[in-house]
């Protein structure tokens, strides 16, 4: 008899806290974002930061009230770096989840197949991760990035040696071949012309190279004072590596990925100083604006969050995030959202200008972000610092390249 | 012969010296059992690993860590073999491939979850240290696995003809029913085999960890070169390996340093198709064809 009496309480309390639950739904709609991003494979851990940076940004919204009163749900889908997949996760976010917004993952191979299906349902799709210059040629009006061209992202790697001297006269400009890196080499080439810097050679390998010696052999037999890479992380490791066993000292040694990631740092220890690379964002630039607030607020929340420091493609993403929040905040806007409202946000993203922790956001008619200045990094001493624009500079660039045998 | 030239082909003996070091186990699991290890990638990488975890946390150096890697391999192995491969033995080939392709995604997954997808290095304080003679360089890393090679091929020859498992070993390779006859407990040859395959692929990978960036998914290239080197050498002979790493070696040093590097990776594949075509027991014509 009590036991019965304890099972009858017992599923009074639970029904009520079902419908307490089902009302509290009721009231707050949230608003849905999808996003398709690679959580494992080659891209895996690039993935896993833009992951990171987004749910950052969905704490942070809905600590402070979420975006027009309703808080924000993420949904994520891992399309394993296959392009195909991140296809078919989009179009499932959209038509079977019924997301409301979506937001990039990472990957040019990635974005280059997830912004047409974006764009035939007219869904918005800003990423913080993807630069190729291919992405803004097909003339899409949906799709918007937060990092500038891939070819413009290794800009501040070139100018940073106008600022020295004596300046450099040549240089020699090798790439992994594929989409990004690659742009990356044309972009060096572009700049070194501008800034009278002869190109004495220029080679792209293949990613499946095992031997970095030879190739950088035959380049330090042709001496040249820069050597600029086009890279990503592992590239980027393999040439340090191959730099040091054939003993070839550049005057200036630049690359457009991979030494701002911390294992970078972490794992060459001191070979790594006087190392230069590309980036688009750093902590101390004086860049702020609501959500997040200053560069360095960003930086210190998710040094707590995460127990590290934010690389530039983290901040890009997060900044992405907040632009679209502003827009939703500018027009007024509720979940669920209409199609109407999408090609609203679309417009709205065109037309204005954003302030954030990332600096100036202001997407071109082709969606690539055009006020962003590049920026240089240097290893000095085992850490980051900011050299260029000089206006910006913590540091004072470190040149000439120490030579191995000195070190 | 100009220093250019002469640098070439140092380079090129070098990365063959390490080529041969993690081909030997390969060469030696396919001559003695005809099972293709397409998971032979994945001991390189454990074997790497096992270095950066003893440097990471005990500061232990590569080359002391490198028994250990041999140590844990041969369990590896041995365990891999008794328990795993041994049901295929005997069935036809494509059960072999799928079973070590199952390995291979298996072991490297494994890693991914275990040691998340970083790219690692380790930094030691000789790291990178090399030798100027006559103008010419010489990496001492490489210089080290160079004789690991060469010490791994001839510690093999020696095991095989003068030891009693080595005999074993050979007589089971040549006629396994025969070898059962005369008292040879074949799972267990096997299983002896495919361990010491895999310590002397680990030894490598240790040896290896110096220069080279260490990941959960840098295997797979190291089979596709292995694969190449032994058949070059000749599949299943021993001395093979080293004259296929060798040749291997060179010619995509020359390749590099007088075409361009996208040409010394066709190269390999070139060299593939053509010994495939024109000269299956390799270049020696001792290699065995399953």
């Amino acid at each position: 008899m009590i036991l019965k009496g304890f099972k009858v309480t017992l599923i009074v309390i639970l029904v009520g806290l079902m419908s307490v639950g089902l009302a509290y739904g009721e009231q707050k709609t949230p608003w849905k974002i999808g996003v398709a991003v690679s959580l494992t494979g080659v891209f895996g851990k690039d993935g896993n930061l833009v992951k990171d940076a987004y749910t950052l940004w969905q704490e942070t919204v809905n600590s402070q009230g979420g975006i027009n009163g309703a808080p924000v749900e993420l949904i994520f889908y891992d399309d394993k770096s296959d392009p195909a997949t991140t296809a078919k996760l989009t179009e499932q976010l959209i038509t079977n989840d019924k997301v409301d917004l979506l937001l990039g993952g990472f990957g040019s191979s990635q974005l280059f197949a997830a912004s047409p299906v974006a764009e035939k349902y007219r869904y918005p799709l800003i990423s913080g991760g993807a630069s190729s210059n291919k992405l803004f040629e097909r003339g899409f009006k949906y799709y918007f990035s937060t990092l500038g061209k891939a070819t413009e992202e290794v800009r501040g790697c070139v100018d940073i040696f106008s600022a020295v001297s004596p300046k450099p006269k040549t240089a020699a400009i090798i790439g992994a071949d594929i989409l990004f890196t690659s742009l990356a080499c044309d972009g060096y080439k572009k700049y070194c012309k501008e800034n009278g810097i002869e190109v004495i050679h220029f080679e792209l390998f293949p990613m499946a190279l095992q031997d970095y010696n030879s190739l950088l052999m035959k380049v330090k037999n042709k001496k040249p004072d820069l050597l600029l890479v086009g890279s990503h992380l592992l590239v980027a490791m393999k040439t340090m590596k191959a730099l040091k066993e054939v003993d070839f000292s550049p005057k200036g040694v630049a690359f457009s990925y991979g030494p701002t990631v911390p294992k970078f740092v972490e794992d060459l220890k001191g070979d790594a100083n006087y190392v230069i690379a590309a980036s688009e964002w750093t902590p101390n630039m004086p860049y702020s604006g609501k959500v997040f607030g200053t560069a360095s607020d960003f930086n210190k929340l998710y040094l707590k969050r995460f127990n590290r420091r934010p690389d530039y493609v983290e901040a890009a993403a997060a900044g992405g995030a907040v632009a679209q929040q502003q827009v939703l905040q500018e027009l007024g806007l509720k979940p669920p959202l209409k199609k109407e409202d999408r090609v609203k946000i679309m417009e709205a993203l065109h037309r204005d200008k954003f302030e954030t922790f990332y600096g100036k956001i202001q997407f071109g008619a082709d969606g690539a972000n055009e006020a962003h200045p590049p920026v240089a990094v240097q290893i000095q001493s085992e850490k980051l610092e900011n050299v260029f624009p000089l206006e910006y500079a913590e540091a004072k660039i470190l040149y000439p390249f120490k030579p191995w045998k000195e070190r | 012969m100009d220093t250019v030239l002469a640098q070439a082909i140092i380079n090129g003996l070098l990365l063959g010296g390490v080529y041969a070091a993690y081909s030997a186990g390969f060469s030696l699991i396919f001559g003695v059992m005809g099972v293709v290890n397409l998971a032979h990638g994945e001991l390189i990488m454990l074997g790497a690993f096992t270095s950066y975890w003893l440097f990471a946390y005990f500061n232990l150096d590569p080359y002391l860590s490198a028994p250990v890697a041999m140590g844990l391999l041969f369990l590896f192995g041995y365990v891999v073999q008794k328990y795993i491969i041994n049901r295929v033995i005997g069935q036809p080939h494509i059960m072999s491939y799928i079973l070590t392709f199952g390995l291979h995604l298996m072991v490297a997954n494994i890693a991914i979850k275990m040691w998340t997808q970083d790219f690692r290095s380790i930094t030691t304080s000789y790291s990178g240290a090399n030798a100027a003679i006559w103008g010419l360089n010489i990496p001492y890393a490489r210089l080290v696995t160079f004789i690991v090679a060469l010490f791994v091929t001839w510690g093999l020859w020696f095991f095989l003809m003068r030891t009693e498992t080595g005999r074993a070993i050979r007589a089971t390779a040549q006629d396994k029913e025969v070898a059962r006859l005369m008292g040879v407990d074949i799972r267990n040859i096997y299983a002896i085999t495919f361990g010491l395959g895999a310590a002397i692929t680990g030894l490598s990978g240790s040896v290896m960890s110096p220069f080279v960036i260490i990941s959960p998914e840098m295997g797979l290239e190291y089979t596709i070169i292995a694969f190449c080197v032994v058949v070059l050498g000749g599949m299943g002979y021993m001395p093979g390996a080293l004259v296929g790493g060798l040749v291997l070696g060179v010619a995509q040093s020359l390749a590099a340093t007088y075409l361009n590097a996208g040409v010394s990776v066709a190269i390999t594949f070139i060299i593939l198709f053509v010994m495939l075509i024109i000269r299956p027991r390799g270049l020696l014509g001792k290699g065995s064809v399953a």
